[in-house]
């Protein structure tokens, strides 16, 4: 996987902490839609997005340089499509 | 229509071999897609026949439909390492567990089919001071609760399981074990197919090839199935589609505690008996092995999951080499040996690690799910319970815990003890 600083590195490098909810999955389910407080942070904390076609995750590099990562992936292909820096961060 | 499968005994046995190949039929029919059925089961893998067959057997509901989108035990059912055992530390768990192992006792009877049950033992080993009293708390828990379990000391553990005797220098030595004697293996295959059989017997249609692609409602009812072979009506659904349920949430438009991750297994080629037992090693950090001899002469070994979400059924390099490396620690005889065949099932994995048997969004359809790494030794009792919650309208007991509320309600069943991950962070 191509970490944004150290570049491509092997995949036992970097662990994987969670699915990110609703980021351009499109499968219009998932975490942010509710209003109340108490279901929200349920939904924070256990609901996944769980996609055959495109997952978005949190990776962390952490036998490099410990960044945290937002990771596009095609779980049914073991495709990775982009990486970036969580949070959106230079 | 097609003749069903005959009953087996020794006599039969007898009768075939005097009358030749006329005397065996297929195990289970291969009826058509009707029009409308009282249950219709999607999944034909061990949670979903067996729902199937308990529906028909104790409950009398005869117009139910198992429908697959590939082939009868197809996923996880034989893709595991076929390990039965029940020695669960959470009351929930290990009542529920220990009712399947019962079940799985008998189930070759029950069934009229050879289920290869082999209560060789079930060896949890602890490699340090630490991990023997957090294996004795779990083995006072499973005796109070009336299941066996046994906490043996390196004297004893060297004669029980005599591979493990010679005294090597180990990164982790090993101090003790606990054990299951009632746990061992089921053949996974045969589990599938004698629940298979059975329920076709008893009048329950398993379609193969044919997809579920989407669900029809009306208010808080299911009505009918839509799939590749057309539409069925369905008077009540369940979907126990394992490593395929994040789609069936989609579906659903139901967002699920779940993400599906790999569990590799891995075969190694035969060689003379050596180990009578099942070993599971977890070494600190995640090298993780649980290693069991086939009846072939094969070494059965199986690890931790691959740790992240992935639909290939291929799994990671790394997690492959964790597992060899596991192995070869705890049993260094088996350093040449070439593995033979290597594959992945697809994990439905939970944020607490255990199962969801449950009603999701609609009166009439159920979701039974979220059975991580521990579906095989749960089918028996899983089938059964399920299919009371299907028939009766409301949950057995022994199920009760695994409702999909419990994670709005904080009423976790955290086995594992991680948090709400499928692997420790």
């Amino acid at each position: 996987m191509a970490c944004p600083f150290c570049g491509l590195r092997p995949l036992e490098e970097f662990l994987f902490r969670k699915t990110v909810p609703n980021v351009g999955t499109g499968s219009g389910v998932g975490v942010g839609a509710d209003a109340d407080a108490g279901a929200s942070a349920y939904a924070q904390v256990y609901l996944r997005v769980d996609s055959a076609e495109r997952s978005v995750e949190e990776w962390q590099h952490v036998a490099g340089c410990r960044a945290w990562l937002v990771v596009d992936r095609n779980p049914s292909k073991g495709v990775v499509r982009s990486v970036a820096l969580l949070g959106g961060a230079q | 229509m097609k003749r069903a499968s005959r009953h087996y005994s020794a006599w039969s046995l007898l009768r075939a071999r005097l009358s030749g190949a006329g005397f065996w039929r297929p195990l289970w029919t291969g009826n058509r897609l009707q029009q409308a059925y009282d249950v219709v089961v999607v999944g034909a893998g061990g949670h979903g026949l067996a729902t199937a067959y308990h529906l028909a057997k104790d409950h009398g509901i005869k117009r139910v439909a198992v429908v697959e989108k590939r082939l009868v035990g197809y996923g996880n059912v034989g893709r595991n390492t076929t390990i039965v055992r029940s020695n669960y530390l959470l009351p929930e768990n290990h009542y529920f567990y220990e009712d399947a192992l019962r079940r799985y006792e008998g189930l070759g009877r029950e069934l009229n089919y050879n289920i290869m049950y082999s209560p060789r033992g079930v060896v949890d080993l602890a490699l340090s001071d630490d991990d023997f009293p957090v294996l004795a708390r779990r083995g006072n828990a499973l005796r109070l609760a009336g299941i066996d379990a046994e906490l043996m000391d390196r004297a004893a553990l060297e004669k029980f399981v005599p591979a493990l005797a010679p005294r090597r220098r180990r990164r982790f030595p090993i101090v003790g074990a606990l054990v299951q004697h009632r746990g061992g293996t089921v053949r996974h295959d045969a589990v599938a197919w004698g629940y298979a059989r059975a329920a076709s017997a008893l009048g329950v249609d398993i379609i193969e090839d044919c997809e579920v692609t989407g669900l029809h409602t009306t208010g808080n009812s299911a009505t009918a199935v839509q799939t590749s072979q057309g539409e069925v009506q369905a008077g009540a659904v369940v979907f126990a589609t394992a490593g395929h349920t994040g789609l069936v949430g989609k579906m659903l438009g139901v967002p699920l505690p779940i993400e599906t991750h790999l569990l590799q297994a891995m075969v190694t080629e035969p060689v003379k008996p050596l180990l009578d037992t099942v070993l599971v090693y977890v070494a600190p950090g995640h090298a993780e092995s649980y290693i069991s001899q086939s009846d072939r002469g094969g070494m059965v070994l199986g690890g931790h999951i691959d740790g992240f979400p992935s639909y290939t059924r291929e799994g990671a390099w790394h997690r492959l080499e964790d597992v060899v490396q596991a192995t070869v620690e705890v049993l260094p005889q088996l350093g040449q040996l070439r593995l033979l065949r290597h594959w992945a099932g697809t994990n439905d994995m939970t944020m607490d690690g255990s199962p969801i048997i449950d009603r999701v969004k609609y009166d009439n359809v159920f979701l039974n799910a979220g059975w991580c790494y521990g579906g095989f030794k749960a089918i028996p009792a899983s089938g059964a319970a399920c299919a009371s919650f299907v028939a009766k309208g409301t949950p057995p007991d022994l199920i009760r815990a695994y409702c999909l509320s419990r994670f709005a309600t904080g009423h976790l069943l955290d086995e594992p003890g991680y948090g709400p991950y499928p692997v420790k962070l």
